[in-house]
């Protein structure tokens, strides 16, 4: 299974994840010029970005290593540039899921980070 | 969850407690952030922390712990944090308490051992001021910290033996100020005054420089022997006593002097700067202020050779702190005190060509370059100054082959004896004052302690007219002949003691007489 295809298995798993948990789901993998947009859901009126991030090993980073100040600051930019073209003017949130699966593709962990641009 | 550790922090020789907090938080990205304004090397600290405990074979835990340095509103420097906030990570990931009245200062390896980090006694003594009773500090540190009694001072290898003694009670031996006692390092000086030939006058000079703390200004011909005296005086002071060593041990332990094992110092220290040292370099200065040479020669000599080479704005900022024996260095950051009781030894040429005076060698100057020459030297600078003497050019048809008068000649050991005995009186005079030596009296303790008789106070008045004494050299002579007479034993200052102390005035001075 190639790195693509891991993140694609990561995505399914967060989206049943966050419809189990009442999210409606609005865009899935929402392209804009520069980025894409892994999810976007609504939730009790909040407009939630959720960026996921997959990995099948921990020896090389966690999932949360990878997002630093700069992708965190391109993760904004890209909620911005999407709130902008949408008009959407309450509020809005961006998460991160973060998943860990072992070498059979079995989810061995999930973290659910909220507002990690706070 | 959140933990407390205690630590300080360091300005001059002042210190104040800082409070490392510690939390590990369960939920938020993980993040590792230090904050109470720490600066670049407090900064740096979170990867040798991050890097020291995942050497340790311990899971670094990949949560949100913010570190922060209580008060927030002091600056922090220095290396030594690393330990504590390792301990407060530990301590909330692996739980173990960490017991009160705990002090925790020191600078970690990549490989999770301690480091010498400076500063270990300025943090024993605040733990004692502050009656915590435990201080963990690095095993090479532990010889200095153990000076302060009155507070067990652990010492740590690596932070697996700190674990162990938490977690499983595995004793750590503290150590011991006895144990530090029994190696003292004897230094031999460079010289022997027995080495030096001729110069009956400048070693007299010497003895009694050494005896009272004195300042002392030598001029003469090249290879005269002005520098082999100076090293030479380090041999016949005597060593540091009680208080005294505390003081220059705090110095030093500030500007991270004391080696790795060093304890207290016990020796004077002889501080010799070359010429083209700055304004800073000697009194001591930086944004965040470091000790300078006159500092640490706090207790000791400050050599200053070729004084006339100085550049005049260093020599001139000599002036307070030579008079006050303290040095107060404000910058913006922070203001600190640094104590600088030192003796000052100068030496010069007394022309450009060296050789004014010499008794074979004519003199190449002009009359307009000695002027310009001599005044380099202010002053207010050459008041300050106690005993001045010659050191004229020796005649090497004298001493070659005259054995007899060289094995004559007194060793440094036999003229010590004599100056521990003068600087004995002096203790006991000033057991009761905050001052060591009679340089340091205060007019308040001339007036108690040098009682001159009318023969020594016609002479005294005799000489201030003649030599036109300034009142800060009025009393230094008073402090001199004081000197002399705590060499001889004697109780008063008779006209002798002071007829003596007035040879010591400058050259030009007395052939006005």
């Amino acid at each position: 299974m190639n790195l693509l295809k891991i993140g694609r298995l990561g995505e399914e798993i967060a989206k049943k994840y966050l419809q189990a948990n009442r999210y409606a789901i609005i865009e899935q993998n929402y392209r804009t010029r520069r980025a894409e947009i892994d999810l976007i859901a609504l939730y009790k009126g909040i407009l939630i970005f959720i960026e996921v991030r997959t990995k099948r090993d921990e020896r090389f980073g966690i999932p949360e290593e990878s997002l630093n100040r700069k992708k965190r600051i391109k993760l904004v930019g890209n909620a911005k540039a999407y709130i902008a073209r949408k008009r959407w003017q309450k509020a809005y949130r961006i998460d991160a899921i973060c998943i860990v699966l072992d070498n059979n593709y079995q989810l061995k962990r999930f973290n659910h980070h909220k507002n990690i641009t706070f | 969850m959140l933990v407390k550790v205690l630590s300080a922090s360091i300005s001059g020789l002042a210190t104040i407690g800082v409070d490392v907090e510690v939390n590990v938080a369960s939920r938020g990205l993980p993040a590792f952030e230090v904050v109470g304004l720490p600066s670049k090397t407090v900064d740096e600290s979170k990867e040798r922390v991050k890097t020291a405990i995942v050497n340790s074979n311990i899971e670094f835990p990949a949560r949100r712990i913010i570190v922060n340095l209580a008060p927030g509103d002091v600056p922090k420097q220095g290396s030594f944090y690393d330990l504590p906030i390792a301990v407060g990570i530990l301590a909330a990931v692996i739980q173990f308490k960490i017991p009160k009245n705990s002090l925790f200062f020191g600078e970690l390896s990549l490989d999770g051992t301690l480091r010498h980090t400076k500063g270990a006694l300025l943090l024993a003594l605040f733990a004692k001021e502050k009656g915590l009773k435990r201080i963990f500090v690095p095993r090479s540190c532990a010889n200095e910290a153990a000076v302060i009694e009155g507070v067990d001072v652990y010492p740590i290898d690596s932070l697996n033996q700190l674990i162990g003694y938490f977690l499983e009670h595995i004793d750590i031996k503290t150590a011991k100020v006895s144990q530090v006692n029994k190696k003292i390092p004897i230094v031999q000086p460079e010289f022997d005054m027995a080495e030096i030939l001729g110069q009956e006058q400048a070693k007299r000079a010497m003895e009694i420089a050494a005896a009272g703390g004195h300042n002392l200004f030598m001029c003469g011909s090249p290879g005269s022997g002005k520098t082999m005296l100076a090293r030479a005086l380090q041999g016949i002071l005597p060593m540091l006593i009680g208080g005294e060593q505390l003081g220059v041990t705090k110095i030093y332990s500030a500007a991270g002097r004391i080696p790795p094992e060093g304890s207290l110092i016990k020796i004077r220290p002889f501080r010799s700067p070359h010429h083209t040292i700055s304004q800073v370099g000697l009194i001591g200065g930086g944004s965040r202020p470091q000790p300078g040479e006159v500092s640490l020669a706090h207790r000791g000599i400050l050599f200053l050779d070729e004084f006339n080479e100085f550049p005049r704005s260093v020599l001139e900022a000599l002036r307070q702190p030579a008079e006050d024996g303290w040095v107060s260095i404000s910058r913006s950051k922070e203001r600190v005190r640094y104590p600088c009781e030192f003796m000052l030894i100068a030496s010069a040429n007394p022309c450009p060509c060296g050789y004014l005076h010499h008794p074979k060698k004519p003199c190449a100057c002009t009359q307009r370059e000695i002027e310009k020459y001599r005044k380099k030297v202010s002053g207010p600078i050459l008041d300050r100054i106690d005993l001045h003497v010659d050191v004229p050019a020796v005649d090497i048809k004298e001493f070659s082959g005259n054995e007899q008068l060289k094995t004559n000649l007194e060793t440094s050991e036999q003229i010590q004896k004599r100056v521990v005995l003068a600087r004995k009186l002096q203790q006991e005079r000033f057991a009761k004052e905050d001052v060591y030596t009679n340089s340091e009296m205060k007019n308040s303790h001339i007036k108690k302690y040098c009682i001159l008789s009318k023969e020594v106070k016609q002479l005294l008045r005799r000489a201030g007219v003649a030599f036109q004494l300034s009142a800060r050299s009025y009393f230094k002579m008073i402090k001199v002949s004081r000197t002399i007479a705590d060499l001889e034993g004697a109780q008063e200052i008779n006209a002798s003691h002071m007829a003596e102390s007035l040879q010591y005035r400058p050259k030009a001075q007395i052939k006005d007489l």
